[in-house]
């Protein structure tokens, strides 16, 4: 049981530090969407 | 639209995929490391899709955007699954194989709860908002996973050469993306150059992976302390 926890709890830890990445990178972008997936040309993004 | 340039570097990248799958197989490895495979087999037939509706409708259709995101979405999970299978094979020697599959799925729906949270304000196109959100949320999930996967192997004394090759590109991958991000926030009037110069970054994966399985043997070792380790 503490296993699983002590997973969910990184599990969390990971997330949080994600998210958190974001909000610095995202915060002070242009609104632009990053990815990392191929080479293929990227249209402009009408959701964000 | 995209020009000359941008269709060559598209049409390199996914030559290099393909080439990945192809490098796997030919070395047996192909079921080994099968989740990497697949998502750069799916990457290749995505790309397929792609062009095909960007001939058909335009750069700007509703169409490609649709086809773009969402087909962006599901390779970054299947992107996500690679990673996760990293973390199986780094760490089954302490036998936690059951620990990672259940971790991967919680931060999955962790990952995809905390997106749509973010965009369950907006009356319209919910769902397109979810998916790009995930996607990118799953991008960053992915850039911090990887160093912690680092981490891990150097903690671990992991030595197989083609597994730390695979993790290192990986990271080297996602930073990459970031520093391109920056770099087209802190000079906007040079933003093309930056938009061009991620596709091209886009063929630094393949390109390694195919390396990877083509030139380092299965038997291969490595010390990871040599890697980070200060001369004085």
């Amino acid at each position: 049981m503490s296993r699983r926890l002590t997973v969910v709890l990184l599990g969390m830890l990971i997330l949080v530090g994600a998210m958190g990445l974001k909000t610095v990178v995202v915060t002070h972008g242009d609104g632009s969407v990053i990815m990392a997936n191929g080479g293929a040309p990227g249209p402009p993004t009408p959701w964000k | 639209m995209p020009g000359t340039f941008e269709y060559f570097v598209w049409g390199l990248c996914t030559l290099l995929e393909a080439g990945v799958v192809v490098c796997a197989a030919k070395k047996g490895v192909l079921r080994k490391y099968l989740l990497l495979n697949i998502y750069m087999a799916s990457s290749v037939i995505v790309t397929v899709l792609r062009f095909r509706i960007l001939t058909s409708y335009g750069f700007h259709s509703v169409e490609y955007i649709y086809v773009y995101y969402y087909s962006d979405a599901v390779l970054t999970i299947f992107l996500y699954f690679a990673l996760a299978s990293l973390y199986a094979f780094v760490l089954s020697e302490i036998g936690a194989e059951r620990f990672v599959r259940f971790a991967t799925l919680l931060l999955l729906a962790a990952t995809a709860l905390v997106s749509y949270s973010i965009v369950q304000q907006y009356q319209t196109r919910l769902i397109s908002r979810f998916v790009v959100e995930l996607s990118q949320n799953l991008y960053f999930v992915g850039l911090v996973l990887t160093y912690v996967l680092w981490g891990a192997i150097l903690k671990l004394r992991e030595t197989r050469a083609r597994l730390i090759q695979i993790v290192l590109s990986l990271g080297v991958y996602f930073s990459l993306f970031a520093a391109d991000y920056a770099l087209r926030n802190l000079y906007p009037s040079r933003s093309s150059i930056f938009i061009s110069l991620q596709q091209v970054i886009g063929c630094f994966l393949p390109l390694a992976w195919a390396y990877a399985f083509w030139k380092l043997p299965e038997e291969a070792r490595m010390s990871p302390s040599n890697l980070v380790a200060v001369p004085r």
